[in-house]
């Protein structure tokens, strides 16, 4: 598959952003400055970025509650994704959804979610909605591991096949459903093996591996806008935080985390960089800095964001079609 | 004592080719059915221990428990004790385990072509057995794991003439700037692709030159391009190379699981054994071993590409079991 320096590099700017992003959430919530819970997606940024670099603006994602890197790769403002998380009225949602219900639908992002297993039939159905419309977009279905043990995946996973929907389901395999090992809750390892039961390409790949998230997302995107049916990507990775900020993460056996921050993605695309002369340290550094500044100053919007008004606690909550429907 | 070893890739039979080819999906459930059948074909003829690959799905212990749960396991299980990180390197230990264990006489591996490459990293005196579980394989082949038993046992009783059922398999052998790199045991592909990603190679495109240990039309993959064209065998005493998309005239050739495509590949030129080709990279590409990119390269890079007979010995089940059968191996009762 080709790939020029300047999508690499974009792909490299996406990825810092992700972990700047992170970063800064996790040392905001610590400091109280961040209500409600976050989820974080530190290490596992080469899966959105990689995946999300073979779309266009008019494809759509659905994301879950780990989901600031799906919608930082699908295009989010990092200025109204923060000031969202700190509960502010310029946030995405107006300050009322959190980290867990980030949404832009004019970037095709159909939404983070709260409920585990949740997007798999939104997914769906906005594949069905491609499909009825007899356009060529995509939408790519990003989950975790544990929620393929959910009936959504397997009716989602069904339907799409019958119907040869254009989704490309990725699964993020970080090893962990909260604090349940995989070998705890399932009596699979590769859960790609699952999509031979619904008749779709099903394949493993390693999720840290930018160019390999990027090979494979893209040849099954290809086929999607084809019309040939959706495809089951799972990609091995590890989050390097809790289930939540907060999660003293017990759980995990020792030497685990420090085995897969070994394989950390993000300098595995450095040395890439390097070794092929298409950037120099410098300019990598150069680059590192911008995404902070980037970063510093979607915090210092969201600090200057003005709180919700009291006025506005019911606004958004029930349609108006629904509000019709209580009058008469 | 005789000994057997069973090296089963869980990642084998998972990968991209599902998504660019036709390739089937080997789940690692199946491979435990097939390593119980190997257990129970080789304890029936006297393999008393049997060691095994660790790996993150335990394939080694649940064969163990399912045999024991049913009251059929007669052989000790041994799943080796070593740190493993669910990467190449596990089968590469692993063989070197075994091959420095004694008292083992033969190893079964279960994977494709790129699983007995690493496994042909460390093993160079242990007669292999070569289970495929993939539809992209050369090297390894498509065996019932029982008869695999029952000829790993043959084996491993040391009764027989070795002779008359082993080959020691050719290699490449990549060097790079005067220094030893990587191995081969069928095909090294040199493409322009830049990156390794997701490992296998595809697309004829990018392909500009295919050494070859082996190969012959009934192959599949890039050895069959040169297969297609001139049949090399296991036993001849060289291999060959081609140049991919210079020349005018195409061949048809099955380069992956139901992916049959008119290549443009020229004759192909002979290279005797211990004889090197040497090949400076004009830019930035890769190089892929027995179908998997492994070496990214780039511009103005020395490479050696050696074919030599340095590979494990690889058994013939069919003929090891027919001597096993004159001599009378199957007699008991």
């Amino acid at each position: 598959m080709k790939i020029t320096n300047e999508q690499l590099k974009e792909m490299y700017l996406t990825m810092l952003k992700i972990r700047k992003f992170e970063t800064s959430a996790m040392d905001l919530f610590a400091d109280g400055k961040i209500p409600g819970f976050v989820h974080l997606y530190i290490g596992e940024e080469a899966v959105a970025t990689g995946a999300c670099a073979n779309l266009r603006e008019d494809d759509y994602i659905t994301s879950t509650h780990r989901g600031h890197g799906h919608i930082i790769a699908k295009g989010g403002e990092l200025n109204y994704m923060m000031a969202e998380l700190f509960g502010k009225e310029d946030g995405y949602c107006n300050g009322k959804g959190g980290s867990m219900h980030i949404a832009d639908a004019t970037k095709g992002i159909l939404g983070a979610n709260g409920i585990v297993g949740a997007g798999h039939n939104i997914a769906v159905g906005s594949g069905l909605a491609i499909q009825t419309k007899k356009t060529d977009q995509v939408c790519i279905c990003f989950f975790g591991d544990a929620s393929t043990n959910q009936g959504t995946f397997h009716e989602a996973l069904n339907l799409a096949s019958v119907w040869k929907l254009p989704v490309v389901f990725v699964c993020e395999n970080n090893g962990y459903g909260i604090s349940v090992s995989q070998e705890r809750h399932q009596a699979i390892t590769d859960i790609s093996v699952r999509g031979a039961s619904y008749n779709m390409p099903g394949i493993t790949i390693d999720g840290n591996d930018l160019f390999a998230v990027y090979e494979a997302v893209g040849e099954a995107v290809a086929r999607a806008r084809k019309g040939q049916g959706p495809t089951l990507i799972e990609c091995k990775t590890y989050r390097w935080r809790g289930h939540f900020e907060g999660d003293p993460t017990v759980y995990r056996p020792e030497g685990e985390l420090e085995a897969w921050l070994k394989k950390d993605p993000i300098p595995r695309v450095e040395k890439y960089f390097i070794e092929n002369e298409l950037m120099t340290e410098e300019e990598i550094k150069e680059m590192n800095d911008n995404v902070d500044k980037m970063v510093e100053e979607a915090i210092e919007f969201a600090e200057n964001s003005p709180i919700p008004s009291l006025e506005s606690a019911l606004k958004d909550v029930y349609s108006d079609i629904v509000e019709e429907g209580r009058v008469r | 004592m005789a000994s057997i070893g069973i090296i089963a890739n869980p990642a084998s039979g998972k990968d991209i080719r599902r998504l660019v080819s036709h390739a089937t999906v080997i789940d690692n459930n199946e491979k435990i059915n097939i390593v119980e059948r190997i257990v129970l074909g080789a304890q029936a003829l006297g393999v008393e221990k049997v060691y095994i690959m660790p790996d993150s799905y335990n394939m080694g212990y649940r064969v163990e428990d399912k045999l024991n749960s049913c009251k059929e396991l007669r052989c000790e299980i041994n799943v080796i004790d070593m740190l493993y990180f669910d990467s190449t390197e596990d089968t590469v230990k692993a063989a070197e385990y075994m091959e420095n264990k004694d008292e083992i006489k033969c190893i079964v591996t279960l994977g494709g072509d790129g699983t007995n490459r690493a496994v042909a990293k460390s093993v160079k005196e242990t007669p292999i057995i070569t289970i495929s579980t993939g539809t992209n394989n050369v090297y390894p082949e498509m065996l019932e794991g029982t008869i695999v038993g029952m000829a790993a046992a043959a084996v491993a009783s040391d009764k027989f003439d070795k002779d008359k059922f082993l080959l020691k398999d050719k290699r490449i052998e990549i060097y790079r700037d005067g220094k030893f790199l990587d191995i081969a045991l069928i095909d090294a592909v040199i493409s322009r692709d830049v990156f390794i990603g997701s490992k296998a190679i595809w697309n004829m495109d990018t392909v500009e030159k295919v050494f070859v240990t082996r190969s012959h039309p009934a192959s599949i993959g890039f050895s069959s391009i040169v297969g297609c064209k001139k049949i090399i065998y296991p036993e001849d005493n060289f291999g060959a190379y081609v140049d991919i998309n210079l020349s005018d005239k195409k061949t048809i050739a099955p380069i992956a699981a139901g992916v049959v495509e008119a290549v443009s590949v020229s004759q192909p030129l002979i290279l005797d054994l211990d004889n090197e080709y040497e090949y400076v990279t004009k830019g930035r590409g890769t190089i892929a071993l027995d179908g998997e990119r492994e070496i990214e390269y780039a511009k103005d890079q020395k490479f050696i590409f050696r074919i030599r007979r340095t590979g494990p010995y690889h058994v013939d089940v069919i003929k090891a079991l027919e001597v096993a059968q004159m001599k009378g191996f199957f007699i008991g009762g």
